[in-house]
């Protein structure tokens, strides 16, 4: 409730802006303001700085005569070399794979006039809703013999035949699927700032649709294909789901994995070698990240000039084959494998046809009374809504001091809040280990082998996520609102309670469900630091796929999908009833 | 029991540290499937409901390592220790790390199955033989020397022993055994045979007509075929490796007393009998075989000296791991 005073202090400011810029000044918090920051600082640099610095501590301890030995070690083991190759094959041929589908969708969905375009766009960001573990399970389902395909009229699995997923190419089309909505996302964004004028002067020269596409709008385009290939990219050599379940058996070891396997294998006394690896993961991903911020840059200008809005080409008769192909490439990416896990999960045993007689509900049965994985369920839903608060609490206050008070520490927070995000999962989990491996200092508190090591791994991993529409909710705060409530005197903690707090929450809160679906399916990083009684969903699909017991992998995927999309939709339904702005969640642009 | 079960599971998750003392609770670490070890658990409770069961199921050597990670921290968690070989007991034993159990009730068995000072003692046999599909493969595979046959020439998969204790055993000891040695494995990796991970990703991988054949623990591919996947096993002329699923109580046990309780029940004849109706081999003499076994089933061990193959088992997983990448 804002006071009398704030409003008249409210309404003099709008009157003459010019005269009390002097006392609303960046840097002229007060104490509050301070301790509030000092409070966020503490947080991000506690979870998000500390682990990273405590990873390139041990990389450069060991002393450069030391670091060097360990280095050649490596280099002179063929299967950490070519860890690496395969990492940067997979990674580049996976975005090539990306770019294509993603920026493909985007033209063919932004470009024409298709019908049921928000169904099919959906449909198109299916992937990011679906974690890289599952996606790869449906598809080994789905190529499987045992898939429902064969069953089909026509269609006859190649008896005998080795899953041809397994191995390079089943690595690369997979995570080129899983990643092409972010050249989707980007390039649909691209397409929306072109400006209309352009292509109607292109028209009125007489260029034709597929000329216009290829010889003018690609070109402006590049920026944006540019920033998703690279995003592609960095979560290409990031991802270890896929790697996991389609790589391992078919002996295409990517640095994720690789690390994940030594250090099974071998335990605590390799992590001087995987935590060079690790850095070395971390330093592609800093290439990839960097050309994302510079393609980003270009791209900003390109979005300033924005003019009317593109108007969709129209296809005329010929528009039915546009649509066929498209619905059948996201039936194939998004549906069918779906599909096949469900098909799985009600299958009577490995490798038995599901009939109407055979079929039947005992793997959710069994699931759901399995200790473990009803505790998986809990931990996870726990971890996640911990995360989710947590980093919504922190990413208001934080929004609010980098973008509406401009103070440079905050600024310079949400740089580092993004690292743990951005760089590859299995760099934080190495990371961690080396942080709390052993016990805290003073407190004689060890948070290795116990819930709390995933607690702490997830409020750094997934700060970025909730920060990010809190920015986005914070600049649209309109800054003499709070000036004005700094003028009629209202300290700290009031004016970010009465003023920020209402307009930036609902984007914040959206942000917040995000990182819950994010965790409640993350694998990467439990996968390394799970323990007794702390199972996450993530770890327990791969168990159990891994027990060969896959019919009760498949039932726990089919369940955390049900949760994940029932979570989308209720983070849509809400951005919708607030009114929010477009652009708070990913699939919403 | 919902609400207890809900109460357990808040309790495990919010860190073990408020209540691992009290009376009654148990922490197993094992290599056990889950859902086997869960039906264990509650044929246990059944007459043991005062102790409640907690447990970190994975593979032999990520189990393993996750002790030895908790040794380095100064916190390992288990009181009994469930693993697939003797070896890593022996290791741990040598640690000091096993509190020896020496009244433990093993008169009926095999004294080559336990240690002589009672620091661990085997509670079932599992072998290492062959599965096959049986819709792929219409003349199955009778011997080792089958697998590197051209007709197999890509089909086979095996557990890798970085995962699998019982990988780790059986790779060490055809690798040290004179008749097989490298060799074999070089011939395996040439007719194009891959490692997945656990014995598990190896029924997968046949049940499911991806391999055509596989190198597994029996239980696993009898348990199968019993279920209607199209597999079935092969104990190879050439003989079987062996493990014995050893238990042991850590030195460190916060609950000793329910571990000797736990340890008591495996062995008794009620859950040896329990065992067998899970598809094991029981390793109490006199036992009912599994009814998912084969009538006669007359098995021929192939061994090395258990020391050879603690000495060579670092280099055997590198080895392993260069010729198979994991």
């Amino acid at each position: 409730m804002p006071s009398r005073d704030e409003e008249e202090g409210a309404r003099s400011h709008v009157t003459r802006p010019g005269a009390l810029r002097r006392l609303t000044r960046p840097g002229a918090g007060d104490r509050q303001e301070g301790l509030l920051l000092g409070l966020v600082a503490a947080f991000v640099l506690l979870f998000c700085l500390l682990p990273l610095l405590r990873l390139f501590a041990e990389v450069f301890a060991a002393g450069p005569a030391e670091g060097l030995e360990i280095a050649r070690d490596l280099l002179d083991n063929r299967f950490a070399r070519q860890a690496v190759i395969n990492t940067l094959e997979a990674g580049l041929l996976s975005t090539l794979v990306s770019v294509l589908l993603g920026a493909g969708l985007a033209l063919a969905i932004g470009l024409t006039d298709l019908r049921a375009k928000a169904l099919l766009t959906f449909l198109a960001l299916m992937p990011l809703l679906i974690p890289a573990q599952i996606a790869a399970l449906a598809w080994l389902e789905l190529i499987g013999p045992s898939s429902f395909l064969w069953q089909l009229p026509g269609l006859d699995y190649p008896a005998g035949s080795r899953n041809p997923l397994y191995g390079r190419e089943g690595v690369v089309i997979l995570m080129g699927v899983e990643h092409a909505p972010m050249v989707f996302l980007t390039v649909r964004a691209g397409l929306r700032a072109l400006p209309d004028e352009l292509i109607e002067a292109a028209r009125a020269a007489g260029a034709r649709p597929l000329r216009l596409t290829f010889g003018i709008l690609l070109p402006l385009l590049r920026p944006a294909l540019l920033a998703g290939a690279a995003l592609a990219f960095v979560s290409a050599i990031g991802n270890f789901g896929v790697p996991a379940l389609l790589g391992i058996p078919g002996r295409y070891t990517m640095l994720t994995t690789f690390i994940y396997q030594r250090l099974n294998g071998f335990g605590p006394s390799v992590l001087g070698e995987v935590a060079l690896l690790a850095a070395l993961l971390a330093l592609f991903a800093a290439v990839g990240l960097a050309v994302q911020a510079a393609a980003g840059r270009r791209g900003k200008l390109s979005l300033e000039r924005g003019g009317r809005v593109l108007q969709p080409f129209p296809l005329g008769a010929g528009r039915w084959r546009l649509e066929a192909a498209v619905w059948s490439l996201l039936i194939l990416t998004g549906v069918l494998p779906l599909l096949a896990l469900l098909n799985s999960s009600i299958a009577q045993a490995l490798g038995v046809a599901v009939t109407l007689e055979t079929a039947t509900l005992r793997h959710y049965a069994d699931v759901i009374a399995n200790q473990v994985t009803a505790r998986a369920f809990v931990n996870s839903t726990l971890l996640a809504a911990l995360a989710a608060l947590s980093c919504v609490l922190v990413s208001i206050p934080l929004a609010y001091l980098a973008v509406v008070r401009r103070r440079a520490l905050a600024r310079l927070l949400t740089l580092v809040s993004d690292a743990p995000y951005a760089l590859p999962g299995i760099v934080l989990s190495i990371a961690c280990i080396l942080l709390y491996l052993r016990p805290l200092p003073l407190l004689e508190i060890s948070l290795y082998g116990s819930f709390w090591i995933l607690a702490v791994a997830y409020l750094g991993r997934f700060l970025a996520l909730a920060l990010r529409p809190a920015i986005s909710g914070v600049e649209q705060l309109d800054p003499r609102l709070e000036e004005a409530a700094q003028i009629a005197g209202a300290r700290g903690w009031r004016r970010l309670r009465d003023i920020v707090l209402p307009l930036a929450a609902p984007p914040a809160a959206a942000g917040g469900m995000l990182v819950f679906m994010a965790a409640f399916n993350e694998l990467t990083v439990s996968a390394l630091l799970w323990s007794a009684g702390s199972e996450t969903l993530g770890v327990v699909i791969f168990a159990l796929y891994d027990e060969g017991n896959s019919n009760a992998a498949a039932a726990v995927s089919v369940l955390t999908v049900i949760v994940t999309l029932a979570i989308a939709a209720a983070a849509t339904a809400f951005v919708r009833w607030t009114k929010m702005p477009r652009g708070v969640l990913p699939w919403q642009t | 029991m919902r609400k207890t079960l809900l109460a357990a599971a808040l309790c495990a998750t919010l860190g073990s540290a408020p209540a691992a003392a009290q009376n009654g609770e148990l922490m197993l670490y094992t290599s056990q499937p889950q859902d086997l070890l869960v039906q264990m658990i509650e044929v246990f409770n059944e007459t043991h409901p005062e102790i409640e069961v907690s447990f970190f199921r994975s593979g032999t050597t990520e189990v393993m390592n996750k002790l030895e990670a908790e040794f380095a921290a100064g916190d390992p968690q288990p009181d009994v220790l469930l693993v697939a070989n003797s070896l890593v007991m022996t290791g741990l034993k040598n640690d000091g790390r096993l509190l020896p159990y020496p009244e433990a009730p093993t008169e009926a068995y095999d004294s080559a199955i336990m240690d002589p000072d009672g620091a661990f003692v085997g509670t079932k046999l599992i072998t290492t033989g062959i599965v096959y599909n049986t819709e792929l493969v219409s003349e199955p595979p009778t011997s080792w020397a089958d697998l590197t046959d051209a007709r197999f020439e890509n089909q086979v998969i095996m557990p890798s022993p970085l995962y699998s204790g019982a990988a780790a055993l059986h790779v060490g000891t055809m690798t040290a055994h004179e008749s097989f040695g490298w060799d074999y494995y070089e011939a395996l990796a040439d007719n194009g045979a891959i490692a997945g991970r656990g014995n598990g990703s190896v029924l997968e991988a046949v049940a499911t007509g991806q391999n055509a054949v596989g190198i597994i623990v029996e239980f696993m591919a009898f348990n199968a075929k019993a279920e209607g996947s199209p597999v079935d096993f092969a104990f190879p002329s050439e003989g079987v490796t062996a493990i014995t699923e050893p238990a042991a109580i850590l030195s460190t046990a916060e609950n000793p007393v329910a571990a000797e309780i736990f340890i008591d029940w495996l062995l008794s004849e009620a859950g040896q009998r329990f065992s067998a109706e899970q598809g094991y081999l029981p390793a109490l003499p006199g036992a009912p075989t599994p009814s998912t076994f084969p009538d006669e089933v007359e098995l021929e061990i192939i061994a090395v000296e258990p020391g050879t193959l603690i000495a060579n088992d670092e280099e055997m997983k590198k080895s392993f791991a260069n010729l198979f990448g994991g």
